[in-house]
């Protein structure tokens, strides 16, 4: 469905965001992992029209992204990573006002939209209030439905749980898993859970590349077996990054935890850790 | 504490580049306003307040130093004391900062210091400004006195420091008030608009004090002191700290730091600011509900239509522009600048049209004019503000990021957001309709013109505002930042409507600009409509323009640089963008070729400059022929076709020329206003015409065969069309016929003979640039050659006329003279009209639909023929009439007609004329005063103008003085005197009193402002009208007191019985003055000299008053200060020797007199006892107003008893 062929983007004071990027999506959710700075954001940008490529080509559904783009808009959703709201305006009016700009065009037909997706997305209640007055969750459920109108065939989120308390991250996640099915979803994300939880296909970026490519299915079944982990004592963790393949170190109950890819077992301590979706993140990203 | 953050925060801003760039644009502006008021730029003139006032006179420094200071400057006050605190906030460094132990006390005086400081050096920047630019080469040395350092050092002192001290401690109070930038803008804005409209409200007599102490810029304050000031002394005095100006600085450095104080207070170290909540609850869930299975079916969404074509977005364009439009006015702002509009229009309200401290009726258009002007400035304010605020409000509010991504082109989004600044313009103008009716109606006044308003609110105030709205975001698209984009458009704005008028001047060049368009309740808009509405074709077409560069420019996007932009917009996507621009280009080189074949081709455009050098052409050529014999007209008739529909006239007639020089006369020189086409010119007797060229005026000379003999006389016959081609770039008023209400008078449209000097450059500046010889402004009063000729009309002395005038058919025709024959032909109505005596070569004629008032006074009928609906000062004008002929005829001569006729003219002029028993009176003074007969605070002016106007019957027509100076004081002068005489007969001394008041403030004022050289009353030159009205008018009152009226009218009456209707050789003021004299007792004629042959001030004030009982009455010792001084031609004054007598009046109250005296003073301290029965309550120095007094009101003092120590407080009048 979705083709991304080549992409390279350099902003103009020398970051190099996208390098060359190639990705194939289908329907369903993609969950698109990278650390900040990765060049989700560009690459999300990118597709939903907001900004050019400096060669290469995005192509939806036969629809050239990059000199068609209204073309493009007419069938695409987005919740970009942050988006503020305007002073005294109410949620429905908001919708409103979008649908309008989505040509819905029909006052009735637009009535009955809003108030379904206002209620679908447990916004009901709220519906007149000022959005600005909403909380991180309500407000990413309103960019949700707003994301929504027009039956989009191609949804793009941007970090859309960042900055989430986890009772409404849970919330929002759900409402996610909801959407997924028949139309291309990209979930840019740098939490990991977020990508298990939600999505069948997925990639890592990593400094403006595709690092890894796959399904959380394939991507597990291939690191299972070949993590291990120890706890020890925080100055010698250096000594561990120079003599294993360190994944991660982390804290666990005020001591530090080591985690190590080897396809063998390293003796010296190591357990068998089970594979996470976190283990492959870093490996891939480091 | 305080030290470091001072000197941490000074030497910051000392590194700072802006803090150069302000001082930088100070010292640019005001050297560049320096070089205009040296006359660097010929074509720039500038008024320093009298053209002998040198641009480096201390109170033009002080103007300049203050006056940009007061607006450059206050900008700069917000930018860098308004932020000192507000930074830290912009940029998180709050909460570091305020964690610290420092004192609130040291962090606020320590950034408030520091920027304060800066701040004053940054302030400083005009002086050097001022400095430089009078020290250019290129400055006319006529206009540079000699440098002092002390004018700038007082001004930086008394108004600079004081005043950027009073801002800077609002601005800074309001920060740490509001802890928004925006708001200081807000309440600079605010203070702009209300200091310049309060200014106007406060400009009259009886609010100056108040004004003096209320203005923070302490403006006024000056102005009480400086308003009297002579050339002499602006050029010589620095500006005092005394008085009001004193009391002005103190007073405002005392709120100052209570507002200082109370910021200070308010302030907390806390990172939210205190602040009134206008929001709406906060929505919020509880977040211990982990899980809600979600209900979401996306399948089960309805199922809606979506359409993307042209047609559909056009449909949706309503209501996305309502939601826009929604937006602007929820805005808080909006609408407290809203509600502080329409309360200064109501302040307006109150004072409008003012004549002589009397208002207008608030008739609809006068209501629709000064509303509009007022409220225009707040439009202009949101439009600019709100039109920056639509641009940038999805990015500011990080909503761009959705809306850029939705399936809506460019353009829709751009016509959505300017629907929604051209709905909230109309809204704006509606509240003017609203603001309007509501004064209409509180003022009692029912006649309201409802679609007045709306053409005049959406034709001719609306266009302007959208241009300006389309502008506005046409420049907010094109910079990357919103204060960026708000200052460009200002600047433009002011540029555009201060300067591109006076340096690109034609309006094809001034953006939005037209043609004035003037309202007149009898010619409605008239023929400036079609002109208008081609002008506003031409620049909407180019606004459409940029309206579609706007669409293809549109920043959408995370990149959004113009490199990309343009890139974009040049695909072929935006193929029909471009079809548009392109049309519009099409159509504004249409409609500009048009309009320049209008302005230019069929109608002449001059410059000044090139205007001036025609002048000095037309010297050249012609002014070798000044003063040769040449006939003079001694009848007239003419057959005069009116066109009102075409604005066009055609004049045949024939003049008897006679020679009454006692010389052969060989060749007639003829000179036509240059915009006649002559179809023919012919002498009776054979001739040949021996030149003809035409620079300005037509000239010609017609060489006789034989030449004239003294006493022998010769016709000339004419025939003439004057026509109306297109338009042209300004508003010709009465130059041309009118739809309706024509004014036109002979010398604009017949033929002179002899050389005219009306056409040379009068001002003498100018004279000297073009290299001519310096022209005194009159001929020497004994210039005996120039005693042939009377002031007005120099090829003729008194004339018969006969006079046929035809004009369309539902119009009256009106010429001087009497009626004899009335008739229909052709469609066309015809009247002959004849006059039974000779009379000056000076007539009107007019035409327009009339109605008439008809009275009849002792045998002379009187006629008012007036615009049906301006019925309401009829009688007031019938009433004058008749007065003044019952003062008149009694006291001077016999009314030389037999009818009275006065008749009204649109208000493109707002004055009255006296012709030969007919009188033009313009719809704009008299006809919609509002006079309140109960009130005694205001003049009944249509009464007043009336009798002034009747008076010149006698005084200009019945004596016409000689070419010579002082001449008009034998018209106006005396006109005013018979004026004042009716009005004081009418509504009594006590009335008169406020109108005195308002004429000697008036002379003394505009004396101050003298561009020559101020004349004694004898000598005054006709340019000098407050010498011969406002000082004329008292000074003649005066003497009818000092004489006692008897004596008084029998000198004007000997005077007239001398000249009356003989000459030449015609009087000059000499022989009123004598027969004045000769009416004076001895002991008087020193004052006769006062008036007429000295400029006589007085300065003299009542020091004490103190009573005492005695048997029967009480006895007022009182103390006057007696100062009379002469003024020379620059206003220096000497002190004045020999006694006066000046009248004293002793009142029991406010205004009852008990004893009013003259009393013999000397200069200086003079102590007197006057008896009286009763017990006063008052004494006052002159009540009568005879004597030009600089400071009326220190001439009263309130009596106290014996022993008690003098009162400051002195009785003010209320008069």
């Amino acid at each position: 469905m979705l083709q991304i062929s080549n992409l390279s983007k350099t902003y103009p004071n020398g970051v190099q965001a996208l390098k060359d990027v190639t990705l194939d999506i289908s329907n369903g959710m993609f969950g698109l992992l990278g650390p900040n700075g990765a060049g989700k954001s560009s690459l999300m940008r990118t597709i939903a029209t907001l900004q050019d490529a400096d060669s290469g080509s995005i192509v939806f559904d036969g629809i050239d992204v990059l000199t068609n783009k209204q073309e493009l808009r007419k069938t695409l959703g987005y919740l970009p990573q942050e988006f503020g709201v305007y002073p005294k305006v109410s949620a429905e009016e908001m919708l409103h006002y979008i649908a309008r700009l989505k040509g819905v065009n029909n006052d009735k037909e637009r009535n009955e939209l809003v108030k379904a997706l206002l209620e679908q997305v447990n916004l009901y209640n709220h519906r007149s209030k000022f959005l600005a007055g909403y909380s991180g969750g309500m407000k990413q459920r309103f960019g949700i439905a707003q994301a929504l109108i027009g039956n989009p065939r191609l949804i793009i989120v941007d970090e859309p749980t960042a900055g989430l308390d986890p009772a409404e991250r849970l919330r929002f996640n759900n409402l996610l898993s909801e959407i997924g099915e028949n139309i291309v979803v990209i979930l840019s994300t740098h939490i990991v859970d977020d990508v298990s939880e939600l999505c069948n296909d997925m990639a890592i970026i990593a400094g403006g590349r595709v690092v890894k490519r796959g399904n959380p299915e394939g991507l597990l079944n291939e690191y299972q077996g070949k993590i291990w982990s120890k706890r020890v004592a925080k100055d010698e963790v250096a000594h561990y990054q120079q003599n294993y393949q360190l994944v991660l170190s982390k804290l666990s109950g005020g001591k530090m935890v080591v985690h190590i890819y080897s396809e063998v077992d390293p003796g010296n301590g190591f357990e068998r850790e089970r594979a996470t979706l976190e283990d492959i993140y870093f490996a891939n990203i480091s | 504490m305080f030290g470091s953050i001072f000197t941490f925060e000074v030497r910051r801003l000392l590194r700072s580049l802006s803090t150069y760039v302000y001082f930088f644009v100070l010292l640019a502006v005001t050297f560049l306003v320096a070089l205009m008021a040296g006359g660097a730029f010929p074509d720039v003139k500038f008024d320093t307040g009298g053209d002998k006032v040198f641009a480096n006179s201390p109170l033009v420094i002080d103007a300049f130093f203050g006056q940009i200071n007061n607006y450059i400057g206050l900008i700069i006050l917000v930018a860098m004391v308004g932020n000192a605190v507000l930074k830290d906030f912009k940029y998180n460094t709050y909460s570091m900062i305020f964690t610290t132990p420092v004192s609130r006390l040291s962090y606020l005086s320590g950034r408030f210091s520091a920027s304060m400081l800066v701040t004053l050096l940054v302030l400083s920047a005009p002086a050097f400004g001022m400095m430089l630019g009078y020290a250019m080469p290129m400055v006319n040395a006529d206009r540079i006195g000699d440098f002092a350092l002390a004018p700038y050092v007082t001004s930086y002192l008394y108004t600079v420091i004081p005043n950027a001290i009073v801002f800077g401690t609002i601005f800074f109070a309001v920060s740490l008030i509001s802890r928004d930038i925006f708001v200081i803008w807000l309440s600079l804005i605010v203070f702009f608009v209300a200091n310049g409209v309060a200014g106007s409200f406060f400009g009259t007599l009886d609010h100056q004090s108040v004004a003096a102490l209320a203005d923070p810029m302490g403006n006024f304050a000056k102005r009480t002191i400086t308003k009297y000031w002579s050339t002499w002394e602006k050029n010589h005095l620095l500006l005092p700290l005394k008085g009001y100006f004193l009391y002005n600085r103190l007073l405002w450095l005392g709120i100052a730091s209570g507002i200082w104080t109370i910021g200070y207070r308010y302030f907390s170290f806390s990172a939210a600011p205190r602040r009134i909540s206008f929001r709406k609850p906060v929505a919020a869930e509880p977040s211990k509900v982990s899980f809600i299975p979600s209900m979401f079916r996306r399948d089960s969404l309805p199922v809606v239509h979506r359409s993307f074509g042209t047609g559909a977005l056009m449909g949706n364009l309503w209501g996305l522009a309502k939601n826009e439009c929604l937006t602007l006015l929820r805005n808080v702002y909006f609408r407290i600048i809203l509600l502080f509009g329409m309360l200064l229009l109501f302040l307006v309200s109150m004072q409008m049209g003012q004549i002589y401290e009397t208002t207008t009726l608030p008739v609809t258009y006068q209501v629709v004019e000064s509303f509009g002007g007022t409220f225009t400035l707040f439009i202009v304010i949101l439009t600019i503000l709100f039109g920056g605020e639509l641009v940038w409000r999805e990015r500011e509010f990080r909503m761009s990021n959705i809306t850029d991504a939705l399936p809506v082109p460019n353009w829709a989004f751009y016509t959505s957001k300017m629907f929604g600044l051209i709905f909230m313009q109309v809204i704006l103008v509606g509240i003017i309709m609203l603001c309007g009716i509501l004064v209409q109606l509180s003022k009692g006044y029912t006649n309201i013109e409802p679609l007045l308003y709306v053409r005049y609110l959406l034709g001719i105030v609306l266009p302007d505002m959208v241009f300006l709205a389309i502008l506005s975001v046409f420049v907010q698209t094109l910079v990357r930042n919103k204060y960026l984009g708000y200052f460009i458009v200002a600047l433009f704005y002011f540029w555009n409507s201060v300067f591109a008028p006076l340096v690109l001047k034609h309006n094809l060049l001034v953006f939005s600009s037209n043609p004035a368009v003037v309202y007149s309740d009898m010619n409605g808009f008239g023929h400036s409509v079609w002109p208008y509405f081609v002008f506003k074709l031409y620049w909407g077409a180019f606004c459409l323009g940029l309206a579609g560069l706007s669409s293809l420019l549109w920043a959408r996007g995370t990149e959004r640089s113009l490199k990309l932009r343009i890139t974009e917009a040049l695909t072929s996507v935006n193929i029909r963008s471009w079809g548009l621009v392109t049309g519009s280009f099409v159509v504004f080189v249409v409609c500009g070729g048009f309009i320049y074949y209008n302005t230019n081709v069929l109608n002449d455009f001059k410059t000044n400059t090139e205007q001036e050098k025609e002048q000095v052409a037309y010297e050249k050529s012609y002014r070798k022929y000044k003063g040769i014999p040449q006939p003079k007209i001694s009848d007239v008739k003419l057959f005069l076709d009116l066109y009102p529909s075409k604005r066009a006239l055609h004049v045949k007639g024939s003049y008897v020329l006679v020679n009454k020089t006692n010389t052969q006369i060989d060749s007639v020189h003829v000179i036509m206003p240059g915009k006649l086409k002559v179809r023919n010119m012919a002498l009776g007797k054979p001739y040949k015409e021996v030149y003809k060229d035409s620079v300005i005026a037509d000239y010609r000379i017609l060489k006789l065969e034989s030449p004239l003999m003294p006493g022998a006389s010769v016709s000339l016959d004419f025939d003439m069309d004057m026509v109306t081609l297109g338009f042209e770039n300004g508003f010709s008023g009465l130059a041309t016929p009118l739809y309706n209400g024509t004014f036109i008078n002979n010398q604009s449209f017949l033929p002179s003979v002899g050389y005219n000097e009306q056409y040379e450059i009068s001002d003498n500046a100018d004279r000297k640039k073009y290299g001519l010889a310096y022209r005194p402004t009159a001929n020497k009063i004994n210039d005996t050659t120039a005693w042939q000729r009377n002031l007005f009309i120099h090829d003729a002395d008194f004339v018969t006329l006969d006079a046929t005038v035809s004009t369309e058919r539902d119009q009256t025709a009106v010429a001087p003279g009497y009626l004899q024959k009335e008739w229909e032909e052709n469609g066309r109505k015809f009247y002959h009209y004849k006059m039974d005596s000779k009379i000056l070569n000076f007539y009107s004629f007019l035409s327009a639909r009339y109605k008439v008032k008809k009275d009849v006074w002792n045998g002379v009928n009187l006629e008012i023929f007036y615009h049906p609906g301006h019925e309401y000062n009829l009688d007031r004008m019938m009433n004058g009439i008749k007065k003044s002929l019952n003062y008149y005829t009694a006291s001077f001569s016999n009314y030389q007609h037999k009818q009275v006729r006065i008749l009204e003219f649109p208000r493109y002029a707002t004055f009255a004329q006296s012709f030969p028993n007919t009188i033009p009176f313009s719809e704009g003074i008299g006809f919609i005063a509002d006079v309140n007969a109960k009130e005694t605070d205001n003049v009944d002016y249509p009464f007043y103008v009336t009798a002034h106007e009747v008076a010149h019957q006698w005084f200009a027509h019945q004596v016409v003085g000689a070419d010579v100076e002082g001449s008009n004081i034998l018209s106006e002068s005396l006109a005013q005197y018979g004026a004042i005489m009716v009005l004081e007969r009418e509504y009594g001394e006590e009335r008169l009193r406020k109108f005195l008041k308002i004429e000697m403030d008036n002379y003394l004022r505009s004396r101050s402002g003298e561009s020559e050289k101020e004349k004694p009353w004898a000598y005054a030159d006709a340019g000098q009208a407050y010498i011969l009205y406002q000082k004329g008018g008292i000074q003649m009152h005066a003497l009818n007191k000092y004489l006692g009226e008897d004596s008084m009218n029998t000198a004007v009456r000997r005077f007239i019985e001398r000249f009356a209707f003989k000459g030449p050789p015609y009087p000059t003021t000499l022989d009123l003055i004598a027969s004045i004299r000769q009416s004076t007792p001895d002991s008087l004629q020193y004052f006769v000299t006062d008036l007429f042959e000295k400029i006589t001030i007085h300065n003299s004030k009542i020091t004490d008053a103190k009573r005492t009982a005695t048997n029967g009455g009480y006895a007022v010792d009182l103390t006057v200060q007696f100062e009379k001084n002469y003024a020379d031609s620059t206003g220096k004054e000497v002190k004045a020797t020999g006694d006066s007598y000046v009248e004293i009046g002793v009142f029991k109250n406010r205004s009852e007199l008990i004893s009013l005296n003259k009393y013999k003073l000397h200069q200086g301290v003079n102590r007197l006892k006057i008896i009286v029965k009763e017990r006063p309550y008052k004494v006052v120095l002159d009540p009568r107003l005879l004597l030009i007094d600089k400071n009326p009101d220190d001439n009263e003092f309130k009596v106290g008893k014996p022993g008690e120590l003098a009162k400051i407080s002195r009785a003010r009048s209320k008069h």
